[in-house]
């Protein structure tokens, strides 16, 4: 049972991440290169002989085509670890507890996994176009990022508990309401981290532009896990009523 | 799917049941390097060659 649902999971990563390494491919990777050429030409303007021969990339230790392409394949990968870790292992562990029934339960799982992987992190460290300078340490902004998805697991378990306590006696609005509170919550650890301050030469649209895309990405491919995840999910429902497994008819001869 | 267990715990029963300790830890150790390549890795061959997935998963890079 457990390797059905990963299965299922993991077919869900697969589609999404192709969909996801189709948007690093096509746009991603060009705006990325885009945004970093223009961040470092500013400050490259006096050495501006060297820079041309890497292919406009700055000091990197692999080539452009690499990165490219290396970076394709990350966010394929991306899709897979997400769907297989949070569509299989979660979900089956989680599925009996997940409010809702259905389709709701692929679609919330998303917003908890969001909430997790990104939104929670993004509260303390933003996404950040290419060539910004920022303050904190590469070492206390990965435990930072890491802490802040702890924050962000705990918050969404949090609210699918007090949900589940609730919505037995109260109305769905009301239990619904309060659960969200410990997401609200998450504004205090994100008030309290040290403050990461980020120095920029892009034109702030370009910013925003990369910025916005990178959200965008990120909640576009959760939600097309979700759907992916809840098409299949309802695909193998419908095979399950139409011919009983070996589990339902053992449960059908033994009696209890 | 099948609804034979209908607790969070019946479910991590049936999967201790279902899986022997060597798969378990087989599994996680796969998801736990793949999770850390993609997010955590700074080593300079690896970091570069994902620079752009990183900054489009909104991950913190260099």
């Amino acid at each position: 049972m457990l390797t059905d649902y990963v299965k299922q999971g993991v077919m869900a990563g697969i589609i999404a991440g192709l969909i996801f390494g189709l948007l690093m491919a096509l746009v991603a990777n060009p705006l990325v290169a885009f945004a970093d050429e223009f961040g470092h030409s500013g400050d490259h303007a006096v050495d501006d002989h060297h820079d041309t021969t890497a292919g406009g990339h700055h000091d990197s230790a692999v080539s452009m085509s690499v990165t490219n392409g290396v970076s394709i394949l990350s966010g394929v990968f991306w899709g897979v670890l997400l769907g297989g870790v949070v569509f299989g292992v979660v979900y089956y562990l989680l599925e009996p507890a997940i409010p809702g029934a259905g389709s709701t339960k692929s679609y919330l799982l998303a917003a908890a996994g969001f909430l997790t992987v990104s939104g929670a992190p993004w509260l303390v460290l933003p996404p950040q176009p290419p060539g910004v300078e920022q303050t904190l340490p590469t070492a206390t902004r990965l435990l930072l990022y890491g802490g802040m998805m702890a924050a962000g697991a705990l918050a969404s378990l949090l609210a699918g508990v007090i949900y589940n306590r609730l919505h037995v006696a109260h109305r769905r609005v009301t239990a619904a309401a309060v659960a969200v509170l410990p997401i609200c919550l998450l504004a205090i650890p994100a008030m309290l981290a040290p403050r990461n301050a980020v120095e920029t030469t892009l034109p702030s649209e370009l910013a925003v532009g990369v910025t916005g895309l990178i959200i965008f990405g990120q909640a576009g491919l959760w939600l097309l896990l979700a759907n992916i995840h809840a098409q299949l999910q309802r695909r193998a429902d419908m095979r399950d009523s139409a011919q009983p497994t070996a589990t339902q008819l053992d449960g059908a001869s033994t009696p209890e | 799917m099948a609804t034979a267990s209908n607790t969070v715990h019946s479910r991590l029963e049936q999967a201790r049941m279902e899986l022997t300790p060597t798969q378990a830890a087989v599994a996680l150790a796969l998801i736990a390097a793949l999770g850390f390549t993609l997010l955590f890795v700074q080593q300079p061959m690896l970091h570069d060659s994902m620079h752009n997935f990183r900054h489009a998963a909104g991950v913190t890079c260099h």
